[in-house]
């Protein structure tokens, strides 16, 4: 088996493919975080009072709180006060239309296989990209207009539809929640804005993707999707970064609101710079992500792909408030080299004859560490409420680590609450079977890996389902044995 | 100093009787750590579901509660009786194979209690330290059946801290019961360190059954190279419990298993913390929990097994099944996986959920009443973990205060 394996990591030792740089004018902040720069960003989007004073708000809030260390990762001591909070690709005027965005922006998100321009018709998936800390375009907005779609970066929605970003931003994630949607809600530069009136379903996927590039900055956007009764949608979300040294930081909170029989389906392939295999560099990746399903029989399902990040530490949870309304979440976590992750959801159960289900897939190779952590709680008064958990691990490798911490808390006596999970590494025998049918190791463990993933890659929008299996392949290269 | 600090921590009670203390250095660690970490509170992740208050607002009164009598045992066995705290049998009167002797102040001083207990998590292990009254050395060789009762009757509003170190030197085979019986309203606080050495065989039976009492209590077992543990609990709860169970397997060969059923009721609250630890690699482990929780009380487990690396071949699998019987009762459960090792196989399962109600209707067609139903479903649900009693006289005991109590 050592002979394929050295084949395996000789041959293939592919670099992380969108870790390229763009060479572009930006336009920074000075570094540091206090009263002014929180300020400083509010006004450079031109936001209204009431919003400086929420920012304010969370600034305070944020000082008075500790470092979280709950979470089974070791996250050396962030400078907050090095870091940039605010940098934009320069323009003169806020580009009105595509073709008015500087041709290297287009050009990177073209690498990054985004369709923003000509192809974007053949996609036919709305894209809002963001690059460091502005949107740079939102595509498709004219025909999500005929359908009475909202779909814009959020400083546009806080101009155009201020009275709907006031009523329910913070209203799912509240800035008091944790430390780093409260550092969030002071600082957030940018992000996505979806909302559905009564009864539309959204012709197209939605799509957000997040591009870090500048040096010594944090990325710090918010979406909000607020999916009105009747109505629904797919949105998808993408991130990647440069290949660099410094540990950069990406701290975003995402929240989504469901009324009544409003679904939301929420897919994410995480790809964000892992860092080099000696564990320098990388994104610290700390998300907040929350769906609220306010509304009788509504629905949030969040399905992610996550292979990127030196450390990850992102809980996509569900507050089932209304009856039979129903939470799922999907997840397939990978980690390599030396990176940490601490993932898992919440599900939280208000209402009566609410149910959800956690698919939870990890896989450790190398000196990672891969952590389940997800919370099942039933409420006094939620009555019928119906979990399943599945939560398994894969480990390849002697130095890695695959963690289980599942929290299940039932305070009715009607609940019905499952919970499995098991840790296991590929087994010989299915190897020997695979190479016996002709496949050779890497293949091998590919085709065993994809199996392992299968029940989670089938909830994903196709296109993404192609690139999470291709992501995973490649993060696996070099680490079996 | 906390409200617990100050109630808790006193002079010590060999101090106050005798003006002098064998273990004043020993007793002076424990102290300053303490003070150091203080008590756990909600944010204390291993205290979370498990708040404090009961001992906060308890006012301890050393008063001599009145002799209590025990039951009679389903096998004989050396009996060792510890009334109020206080054991009521000379030690030299004990049989061969049985040695019971005060540890000296110098063994204890050896051990590195920062790593085991830790900081904050581990308050009343340190509180135990800093406030013992004897710490006992039980030495087993042969083949022996030891009963460690410990009781209090109703006028109990005292603290103990019971402290002992069990060793079973190799190949000798030890059958114990803990049988804990707490009458009164004080608090217990008790710590066992359970030392399997090779080759040996421990079975292990706790019996507890309180009322107003609150009961802490922490058992350290390592367990030696082809050494075999196993413990079955049969808590029927008290007004607060706490248990912290670790075992942890260090030899190639060893096996460790733990099965434990919890019966709740009214406002009774308890907290069970087991931890598995597979230090070496060719090691197994099982663990079963079962919980019946009714009226308004509270039953949390936290089942956490810990395989480390470089212990290729170990094999662990936790199962724990929960019945809420009542709509005020709760249970909360975090059944954990660290493994660090590639070559094992982990797994475990957990479910919460009520008495079938289709079993319980053809019970009833069947032509029982629906209170004997009930009953008949709960004690087959019960039942299951005390099966794995090895020795089937004191399984009979055992299934028959059951019956009784369902």
């Amino acid at each position: 088996m050592s002979q394929t394996v050295e084949q395996v990591q000789g041959v293939i030792q592919k670099r992380y493919a969108a870790g390229f740089t763009t060479d572009i004018e930006s336009d920074m902040m000075r570094p540091g975080l206090d009263e002014e720069i929180v300020a400083m960003i509010s006004a450079k989007k031109n936001e209204p009072e009431w919003m400086l004073e929420w920012r304010l708000k969370a600034y305070r809030h944020w000082l008075t709180m500790p470092t979280p260390n709950w979470a089974h990762l070791k996250i050396p001591a962030i400078d907050f006060q090095a870091l940039h909070y605010y940098a934009s690709p320069k323009q003169k005027n806020r580009p009105k239309s595509l073709d008015e965005v500087d041709p290297k922006l287009l050009e990177t998100f073209d690498r990054l296989g985004v369709p923003l321009h000509e192809r974007a018709r053949l996609a036919g998936v709305a894209v809002d990209a963001v690059f460091d800390s502005v949107s740079v375009g939102t595509t498709f907005q004219k025909e999500l207009k005929e359908a009475g779609v909202i779909f814009c970066s959020m400083s546009e929605a806080l101009q155009e539809h201020p009275e709907l970003v006031r009523e329910y931003i913070g209203s799912v994630v509240p800035h008091t929640d944790n430390y780093f949607a409260a550092l969030n809600s002071a600082v957030f530069s940018d992000g996505s804005f979806v909302y559905l009136p009564k009864d539309t379903i959204c012709p197209m996927e939605l799509s957000t993707y997040f591009r870090i590039n500048a040096r010594d900055t944090g990325q710090f956007e918010r979406t909000l999707i607020i999916a009105e009764p009747g109505s629904k949608v797919s949105y998808l979300e993408g991130c990647t970064a440069p290949m660099r040294d410094e540990n950069q930081l990406h701290a975003a909170v995402v929240e989504l609101v469901a009324l009544e029989k409003a679904q939301i389906k929420y897919s994410t392939v995480q790809n964000w710079y892992p860092g080099d295999e000696n564990g320098k560099g990388g994104i610290y990746n700390f998300v907040t992500k929350r769906g609220d399903c306010r509304g009788d029989d509504s629905r949030i399902s969040w399905t992610q792909v996550e292979t990127g990040s030196a450390i990850t530490w992102k809980y996509p949870s569900c507050i089932m408030r209304g009856e039979r309304s129903a939470g799922e979440f999907y997840s397939v976590a990978l980690t390599h080299n030396h990176q940490q992750a601490d993932t898992g959801t919440k599900m939280i159960h208000l209402g009566k004859d609410s149910t959800s289900k956690i698919i939870s897939k990890g896989i450790s190779a190398g000196r990672s560490n891969n952590s389940y952590r997800g919370l099942v709680r039933v409420a006094k008064k939620a009555t019928n409420v119906r979990n399943y958990t599945q939560c398994d691990s894969l480990l390849i490798g002697k130095t890695c680590g695959a963690h289980t911490f599942p929290y299940i808390e039932a305070a009715n006596a009607s609940a019905k609450v499952e919970h499995e999970a098991t840790t296991s590494r590929i087994g010989e025998d299915q190897l020997f079977y695979c190479r016996s049918r002709g496949l050779d190791e890497e293949e091998a463990v590919a085709l065993i890996v994809d199996g392992f993933c299968k029940e989670v890659f089938k909830e994903l929008p196709m296109e993404f389902a192609v690139e999470a299996k291709a992501l995973l392949e490649i993060s696996l290269e070099g680490s079996v044995g | 100093m906390s409200v617990l600090a100050e109630k808790l921590v006193t002079e010590t009670a060999a101090k106050a009787h005798s003006g002098a203390d064998d273990h004043q250095s020993i007793h002076d660690w424990g102290r300053q750590r303490l003070m150091q970490h203080g008590f756990p509170d909600l944010k204390t992740e291993e205290w979370k579901y498990t708040p404090l208050r009961v001992l906060e607002k308890r006012e301890f009164q050393d008063q001599p509660g009145t002799a209590t009598t025990l039951p009679s045992w389903p096998v004989e066995g050396v009996v060792l009786h510890f009334d109020h705290g206080i054991l009521s049998i000379d030690p030299a009167t004990l049989p061969e194979g049985v040695k019971l002797t005060p540890t000296p102040s110098d063994a204890l001083n050896k051990k590195d209690y920062d790593q085991i207990y830790g900081q904050r998590e581990g308050a009343f292990a340190w509180l135990n330290l800093a406030q013992f009254q004897q710490a006992w050395h039980l030495e087993i060789t042969g083949e022996q059946t030891v009963i460690i009762a410990t009781t209090t009757s109703g006028a109990f509003e005292a603290q103990v801290h019971p402290r002992m170190v069990i060793d079973i030197a190799s190949n000798a085979s030890l059958n114990l019961i803990e049988y804990q019986r707490d009458l009164g309203q004080g608090l217990i606080n008790g710590t066992c360190e359970i030392n399997v050495a090779e080759g040996a065989k421990v079975e292990h039976l706790i019996c507890r059954q309180n009322t107003e009492s609150v009961w802490i209590q922490r058992t350290d077992v390592d367990v030696a190279k082809d050494a075999d543990y196993r413990v079955v609990a049969f808590d029927q709860g008290g007004r607060l419990t706490r248990h912290d169970l670790k075992v942890h397997v260090k030899g190639s060969g060893a096996n460790g298993e733990i099965d434990g059923l919890v019966l709740l009721n009214g406002r009774q609250h308890v907290d069970w913390h087991t931890e598995i630890a597979h230090c070496v690699g060719q090691t197994n482990s099982r663990e079963a929990f079962r919980f019946l929780a009714d009226g308004s009380s509270v039953g949390v487990l936290n089942g956490r097994i810990h395989i480390h690396a470089d212990s290729d071949d170990s094999h662990s699998d936790l199962n724990t099944a929960n019945l809420l019987l009542s709509d005020d009762a709760r249970i909360n459960i975090k059944p954990e996986l660290e493994i660090y090792s590639e070559e094992v196989t982990a797994s475990h399962g957990a479910t919460i959920g009520q008495l079938d109600d289709r079993s319980l209707f053809y019970m009833q067609s069947r032509g029982l009443s629906e209170a004997e139903s009930l009953a008949l479903l709960k004690y087959g649900f019960a039942a299951e973990p005390m099966m794995q009693i090895q020795t089937p006289e004191i399984r009979d005991w055992v299934l028959g205060q059951l019956k009784e109590v369902l």
